[in-house]
């Protein structure tokens, strides 16, 4: 958010503007896909939008207070287990799970919090790495929860039954719709959380902590809080998971889910809200697209990660805004000369 | 009973002095980059896969094939160490994460892709059994034991001696002041890269007898389970991680032994936890640095 004149020329007041057309043309190109892609790319795309939950909260833990967790994939795997046990044993509906688990996963997030969240950024990378890890321990071997390596399977699809009228969810345009629906409804979330008061207290605590402790904000309260609000997005993410592979097993808790995230946080754009979607479209559509064999797809993402590390520091979200900017400026800014909005 | 434990004892001495090694490595590359190494575990499997080639392909022995497995991971740190890891001297902190983590992707699928992704049986080592207080043990355990002491008796006159140790504890206190005095800081991350890597990939080689089985994929869990060692042992001292590794690979003994082996991993990591809860300068660092 600028503060500065930059605001009052031209073209920065038609940004926003640009911005919002922009992702509604996303939004619209996303609703159109399942009319000319097959399965596969839907798939894809699929995955893309469920990954994208746990990376908003990431982005919120990461891009708006500073500190570097890779404990998504906790909250993740977590909100799958849930969701799936919560369905097996109760027969609970899918929106009912969906809640749950993320609720679930942010008071879980509460104990582990209280005690990470002291450290500084090593340490805490460290302590959510070995929550991954211990998880992923239980998970295998609280055998008569999760039945262990075995895993939960027949996990039943999504159905939403209002009076007489019945939704079932199973073919793969049925997920990719109820996807885009949480993926909109979970960024439109994310939005109104940043734009709001606390989400400026949390730029001040990502920007100079001290400052912001001296000025009143509570960050310790904020820290924990958005160390559960993230864990939330991560729980759903994972119900959506679970529901649509309709199998959980403590794979789930391998570290590729939580480094899938951190990559497409860190590659998309740290601290914005586009970031997250570009970042999941890009690094998990086009992973899970590439018809190239597995370990010649992961050689080219182990590139892609260098290249994104010494030439897009900050993320692809700054290059499209710099596209955007250029079009404003061709749209409305010619009269203006040599300003330069930065 | 009493052997038992001291049967325990020494096998998780032997175990730790592995950790121990590759953890070191990890720990000089924190200290001088401030960046956690992802693919650390990756040099080790590089190790050890080098090993398996030049006994297996071209019918080398043992002994011999250690040292190329050495020389032939160095060569490849060099260039990693040149073209990624010099880059990342005063980078932020995800910058060094995301960069390892890619390194460790190529490591692993290329050597998937060169030697196909099944399990390997390591040819060759020094198994013949020898006694020691009564226990009966292979040889090889009792190399690794003394590779590990000699390595760190090495880096301690090292550091302590040498100008290169000294330059590696000066930038790993503060890099942009030796960049002022004139230290090329550049150069000291990239020798002690390519120093760190080759305890992993030295380590490597010398369990491969013992672990037997090789694949691709073997370097996560290493890469992991070293974390905890550093942490326990203070990140950035390498003296801390020799007694750390020991620790640990004592703890996951004696817990597979009596409670279960499948908890064996686990203990790294609550030990882990309970460190960064209580100490989380580690056992052995008295200042907090990190």
């Amino acid at each position: 958010m600028s503060t500065t004149l930059d605001t009052l020329t031209p073209v920065a007041r038609h940004l926003p503007a640009l911005r919002w057309t922009g992702a509604g043309a996303v939004v619209v190109a996303l609703g159109l896909a399942p009319l000319v892609l097959g399965g596969y790319y839907l798939h894809a795309l699929i995955i893309a939008m469920i990954f994208l939950l746990p990376a908003h909260g990431l982005n919120l833990i990461l891009g708006y207070t500073g500190m570097l967790s890779l404990a998504q994939g906790v909250f993740f795997g977590v909100g799958a287990y849930v969701s799936a046990l919560l369905s097996l044993h109760f027969g609970t509906p899918f929106a009912l799970n969906l809640v749950a688990s993320g609720v679930i996963a942010a008071a879980i997030a509460l104990p582990l919090g209280i005690p990470a969240l002291r450290l500084r950024t090593y340490s805490f990378v460290m302590c959510t790495l070995g929550f991954v890890v211990i998880a992923q321990t239980v998970a295998k071997n609280w055998i008569s929860v999760t039945r262990g390596d075995m895993g939960l399977s027949g996990v039943p699809q999504p159905k939403f039954q209002i009076g007489n009228a019945v939704l079932n969810i199973s073919t793969i345009p049925d997920y990719y719709y109820l996807a885009l629906v949480v993926a909109i409804v979970a960024t439109l979330g994310f939005y109104a959380l940043v734009r709001s008061p606390a989400g400026r207290c949390m730029v001040a605590i990502r920007d100079n902590e001290v400052l912001a402790e001296s000025l009143g904000v509570p960050t310790w309260a904020y820290k924990l809080a958005v160390f559960m609000l993230s864990a939330l997005f991560a729980g759903v993410g994972g119900s959506l998971y679970a529901h649509y592979m309709t199998v959980v097993s403590p794979l789930v808790f391998q570290m590729y889910y939580s480094t899938t995230v951190l990559v497409i946080v860190l590659g998309g754009g740290v601290g914005r809200v586009p970031g997250a979607v570009i970042g999941s479209l890009l690094f998990v559509a086009l992973s899970e697209a590439l018809r190239v064999t597995p370990e010649l797809r992961m050689i080219i993402y182990g590139f892609v990660l260098l290249l994104l590390v010494f030439c897009f520091p900050d993320g692809l979200a700054p290059l499209l805004d710099r596209a955007l900017e250029r079009i404003a400026r061709i749209r409305f800014g010619a009269k203006e000369g040599n300003s330069d909005v930065h | 009973m009493g052997l038992f434990i001291l049967e325990q004892i020494v096998n998780g001495i032997v175990a730790g002095s592995v950790y121990a090694l590759i953890a070191a490595g990890m720990t000089m590359i924190f200290g001088v980059l401030r960046a956690i190494n992802f693919a650390h575990g990756e040099y080790y499997m590089v190790g050890t896969f080098a090993a398996w080639y030049v006994i297996s392909k071209l019918g080398i022995d043992y002994g011999t094939a250690i040292v190329l497995s050495v020389a032939i991971s160095a060569a490849i740190a060099a260039l990693i160490g040149r073209l990624v890891m010099q880059r990342l001297v005063n980078a932020p902190f995800q910058s060094g994460v995301l960069a390892t983590l890619g390194i460790s992707l190529i490591l692993q699928n290329a050597v998937i892709l060169a030697f196909g992704g099944g399990y390997k049986m390591f040819p060759g080592g020094w198994l013949d059994p020898v006694e020691f207080l009564g226990i009966g043990m292979a040889q090889q355990r009792i190399v690794l034991v003394g590779a590990a002491l000699v390595m760190f008796g090495g880096l301690e006159w090292m550091v302590r001696s040498t100008h290169m140790g000294k330059s590696i504890r000066a930038v790993s206190q503060n890099p942009e002041c030796c960049q002022i005095i004139g230290i090329d800081v550049e150069k000291v991350v990239r020798r002690t890269f390519v120093l760190g890597t080759a305890l992993a990939a030295l380590s490597g080689a010398l369990t491969g007898p013992i672990n037997v089985s090789l694949y691709g994929g073997m370097g996560e869990s290493i890469t992991l389970k070293t974390f905890a060692v550093i942490v326990m042992g203070g990140m950035g001292n390498v003296r801390g991680t020799l007694f750390a590794g020991w620790m640990l690979g004592v703890a996951e003994s004696l817990v597979a032994g009596s409670i279960g082996l499948q908890y064996r991993d686990s203990v790294g990591f609550i030990a882990l936890l309970l460190m960064l809860m209580c100490r989380p300068t580690g056992l052995f660092s008295p200042k907090a640095r990190f």
